[in-house]
């Protein structure tokens, strides 16, 4: 990211200002943050260094691609726009929901939009709680209920699956 | 003060080993990972989050790398053993703060550790004594796999391993070295370090990790970035850039102790133990600035009566939390700094 001052260097110094109530971040090079005054108190060592390094929200919120106001993800329900105010996701299908809009926001982030590292082969399916299952059955009937009442009938066979799997008893891989 | 009861004052990780243990202090690794079926902590119901801990807590306990673990539930410790964990660095202060049920393994040698809801359902680390990135690296990736075997990770081959915030999307892994660097900021050169560091995929943080002050120059330096590369390129990474910060201290080291600087330099130092020897009342920032220039002072070949494995233990002890687990009572700030005073002066003899 570019100093937002002289344009030419990277910016290093992210400062968030309040002013009148209203929060204002200034992304600025080294040179600009000195010239604006602001000491980075060296000399003693005490700097709150996260105004260096960065404020993660509103790196999201100039690199996120635009997207429709709709978008949403359909197993947890977190709007993307959410997603753009807070730079946290709310669950592992967020990955699939918002694909695409992640795989560039991702090559922004890492440069880079495919993992390379470890491949997880997966692991055992959970001896869940009683509570948790009945609760997760009470989601899945009320999805059911949904895909029936719209004609759904693949994604009522898939809930119906899912419902099967998690009341067999100590669960399947 | 339960918690604190548990363990022992001195750490292993904070032992002087290996290459310049004047200038590194430990190394850490750390995995973040998540529960395939349950939302994201930031998005979970309590009742879900009470449901994630038992699981992950129970398959710690199966995977027997925590014997005599400590095992805890955040919510229900009081302030002062959170402190404690957090000035450990087994705990974030996210996870210090937590309301809701969230949970905490230690290791009984303290270099292994989980974090439970903290921002991922799991944050699992390795920390070592001095520059050992292939060592932490090897640890924490056994207790990763261990972990892994016992619980469905959520994982998908496009984005690796999936965390709440996609700057840990990937490999999730984060490795970094406590870096002290003393000249280098002396000399006002940090800022052209920073911003060098920004260019090579590294950050740089404060003593207590994200979004924390810089205290007596000490500099968690780690990668930027988790996806596109295998954790073993992150590592050599770190590696490379860590031994050309030690070049880069080195030489700002050689500055300080060649004319016109050698005698500013000295006096600085001796000034500083001349105040950590005989201050009757020391806070804990003037303590981490003044036992900085001592232990640069030290590396630099003058006595100052101590070896790096005390100057690391002192500075972990001289925290506000360990000097009340010592006083064994909680004390007011300024209880505190008498204490501290008093405690040092016993251990600087």
């Amino acid at each position: 990211m570019l100093c937002e001052e002289c344009r030419e260097k990277n910016a290093v110094v992210f400062l968030k200002l309040a002013v009148n109530n209203k929060v204002t971040e200034l992304h600025l090079c080294p040179a600009c943050a000195a010239k604006k005054g602001m000491g980075f108190g060296l000399e003693t060592g005490a700097f709150n260094i996260s105004d260096i390094v960065g404020n993660m929200s509103g790196y999201f919120k100039d690199f996120l691609p635009p997207e429709k106001k709709t978008l949403r993800c359909g197993a947890c329900g977190l709007k993307y726009s959410e997603f753009k105010e807070t730079g946290r996701l709310g669950c592992p299908d967020c990955y699939l929901s918002f694909e695409a809009q992640l795989g560039e926001l991702m090559s922004r982030i890492h440069g880079a939009s495919q993992h390379s590292g470890r491949v997880y082969q997966g692991g055992p399916a959970l001896k869940l709680s009683k509570a948790e299952k009945a609760r997760r059955l009470e989601e899945l009937r009320g999805a059911l209920h949904d895909a029936v009442a719209k004609e759904d009938f693949e994604g009522a066979a898939r809930l119906r699956d899912a419902m099967r799997q998690l009341e067999a008893p100590r669960g399947r891989d | 003060m339960d918690a604190i009861k548990t363990f022992r004052p001195y750490v292993t990780w904070a032992n002087a080993r290996g290459a310049w243990p004047d200038m590194i202090f430990s190394t850490r690794v750390r995995f973040a990972r998540n529960l395939e079926g349950f939302p994201f902590p930031n998005r979970a119901e309590p009742r879900q989050l009470a449901e994630i801990r038992r699981l992950a807590l129970a398959a710690a306990k199966r995977t027997g790398l925590f014997p005599k673990g400590h095992y805890f539930k955040i919510e229900a410790l009081g302030p002062l053993d959170k402190r404690f964990l957090v000035e450990r660095h087994h705990v974030s202060h996210a996870l210090a703060s937590a309301v809701l049920p969230a949970g905490a393994v230690v290791a009984n040698d303290e270099d292994l550790s989980a974090m439970i809801n903290e921002e991922d359902h799991l944050r699992l680390q390795c920390l070592n004594a001095g520059f050992a990135i292939e060592e932490a690296f090897k640890a924490a990736l056994k207790l990763d796999e261990a972990l892994g075997r016992e619980l469905p990770f959520a994982f998908r081959p496009r984005f690796g391993f999936l965390t709440a915030c996609p700057t840990n999307t990937g490999t999730g892994m984060r490795v970094s070295c406590l870096a002290h660097l003393p000249a280098l900021s002396r000399l006002g050169q940090m800022p052209q370090v920073l911003e060098s560091l920004s260019h090579l995929g590294v950050t740089a943080r404060g003593i207590y990790g994200e979004g924390t002050y810089v205290l007596g120059d000490f500099y968690q330096i780690s990668n930027a970035t988790c996806l596109g590369r295998n954790e073993e390129d992150f590592c050599n990474n770190i590696d490379r850039v860590i031994r050309n910060l030690i070049r880069q201290e080195i030489s700002a080291r050689e500055t300080l102790l060649k004319a016109p600087l050698k005698l500013k330099t000295e006096d600085t130092v001796f000034r500083a133990l001349g105040l950590l020897k005989h201050a009757r009342t020391l806070s804990y920032e003037e303590f981490m600035q003044n036992i900085s220039l001592a232990r640069m002072g030290a590396a630099m070949g003058w006595n100052m009566g101590l070896d790096f494995s005390t100057f690391n233990q002192v500075t972990l002890l001289m925290q506000p939390a360990h000097i009340q687990a010592a006083a064994g009572r909680e004390l007011n700030p300024a209880e505190r700094d008498a204490f501290r005073a008093d405690y040092l002066r016993k251990k600087l003899g």
